[in-house]
């Protein structure tokens, strides 16, 4: 299973909707950087499948709350996030 | 990372090598590196290789004198890599082309100063391969 | 066993540096006998346009360094169907001397068969 690091806002950068036309079912989606500010709005509903992560630092630097839908997870898990999926797509455009 | 296996729990540690292509202080993307690094190294896996790429090679010059009430990136990796004895490679190619040099290129293509910082190393872009073949884990930090 | 790595190329030639040293990363790949497989998606699928001058604007062509993929052994280039429509090109106008152009209807999929992904 991949897991797709998305990093730059949805309402500036196709970065979010790029990676969500890549997403397979059971694939993890992370959401760092300013990529957090999809927590704002509604998700694609490709990602539906898909497990959905945020780090909490990032939304917590940005004051967004973060969802029930999507577990905020900190760089340790992160880490292991990374040993748990391969290969690891990084959307920063 | 703990795996549940019956009832035992397995420890993988891994093989991580990273890719940063942004300016420390311009983009949040080396900061995210830097503590990803960290976190990584904390749980016990290995680092085998940083390599920056397009704008990352800035993380490499020893030149940046950023405000004392701000987080210094570069003395960051090179704390990390006295620590790890970490192989922190900056790509020769993208450095040329954005001013970072060390005493020998320097001195070579006749430039009046170096300020590749101590702890970092230019070398080819084959180490980036080098890093794709002989790593179990490749994370990009993009722009 | 070896790494199955993938480079997937994203972004629009010219307007960055990152499509430039992404293939040039791919190149230096392909010199060492460590090939990647390619994918182009997203503004990456205009860095195959034909007829592109950017001499103009000061800047060298990217179709050098694409038509140097198969000298080096890479030989396939994926390319994102949905990227190409959604950007009304036509898969026929394509071509780059000795490689072959495969379409890739499921993206997902198709990176999910790599171990490493390079991210230009």
């Amino acid at each position: 299973m991949t897991l797709h690091i998305v990093s730059k806002s949805p309402f500036s950068s196709s970065a979010l909707s790029d990676c969500a036309n890549a997403v397979r079912d059971g694939d993890a989606l992370l959401l760092i950087e300013d990529g957090v500010y999809a927590l704002s709005r509604e998700m694609p509903e490709k990602l539906a499948a898909a497990k959905l992560y945020c780090l909490a630092a990032d939304a917590a630097a940005r004051g967004l709350a973060v969802p029930g839908s999507i577990e905020a997870i900190d760089d340790a898990r992160w880490v292991s996030l990374c040993t748990e999926h391969h290969p690891v797509v990084s959307w920063f455009k | 990372m703990p795996r549940p296996a019956g009832h035992f729990t397995i420890w993988q540690s891994m093989k991580f090598s990273l890719a940063v292509y942004g300016a420390p202080h311009a983009s949040q993307s080396a900061a995210t590196a830097l503590r990803f690094a960290r976190a990584l190294l904390a749980a016990g896996h290995e680092l085998y290789r940083v390599f920056f790429y397009c704008d990352g090679v800035h993380n490499g010059s020893a030149l940046s004198a950023p405000p004392q009430d701000e987080a210094d990136i570069a003395e960051g990796w090179q704390a990390l890599q006295r620590a790890h004895k970490l192989d922190l490679v900056v790509c020769i190619a993208a450095a040329q082309r954005r001013g970072v040099l060390n005493s020998s290129e320097a001195n070579r293509l006749e430039k009046p100063a170096a300020n590749l910082a101590e702890g970092f190393e230019l070398a080819g872009l084959g180490q980036l391969a080098d890093a794709a073949v002989n790593s179990d884990r490749l994370i990009t930090f993009g722009q | 066993m070896a790494n199955r790595t993938l480079a997937i190329c994203r972004q629009a030639p010219y307007g960055s540096a990152l499509a430039r040293e992404g293939l040039e990363a791919v190149l230096a790949a392909a010199a060492m006998d460590q090939s990647p497989e390619l994918l182009f998606v997203n503004d990456g699928v205009f860095q195959l346009l034909d007829g592109q001058e950017p001499a103009a604007i000061e800047q060298k062509s990217l179709q050098r360094n694409l038509q140097a993929l198969p000298m080096f052994g890479v030989e396939t280039l994926h390319v994102c169907k949905l990227s190409l429509s959604q950007r009304g090109i036509d898969p026929a106008q394509l071509q780059i001397t000795g490689a072959e152009i495969v379409l890739v209807v499921d993206v997902g999929k198709f990176i999910a068969g790599f171990d490493i992904a390079l991210n230009f």
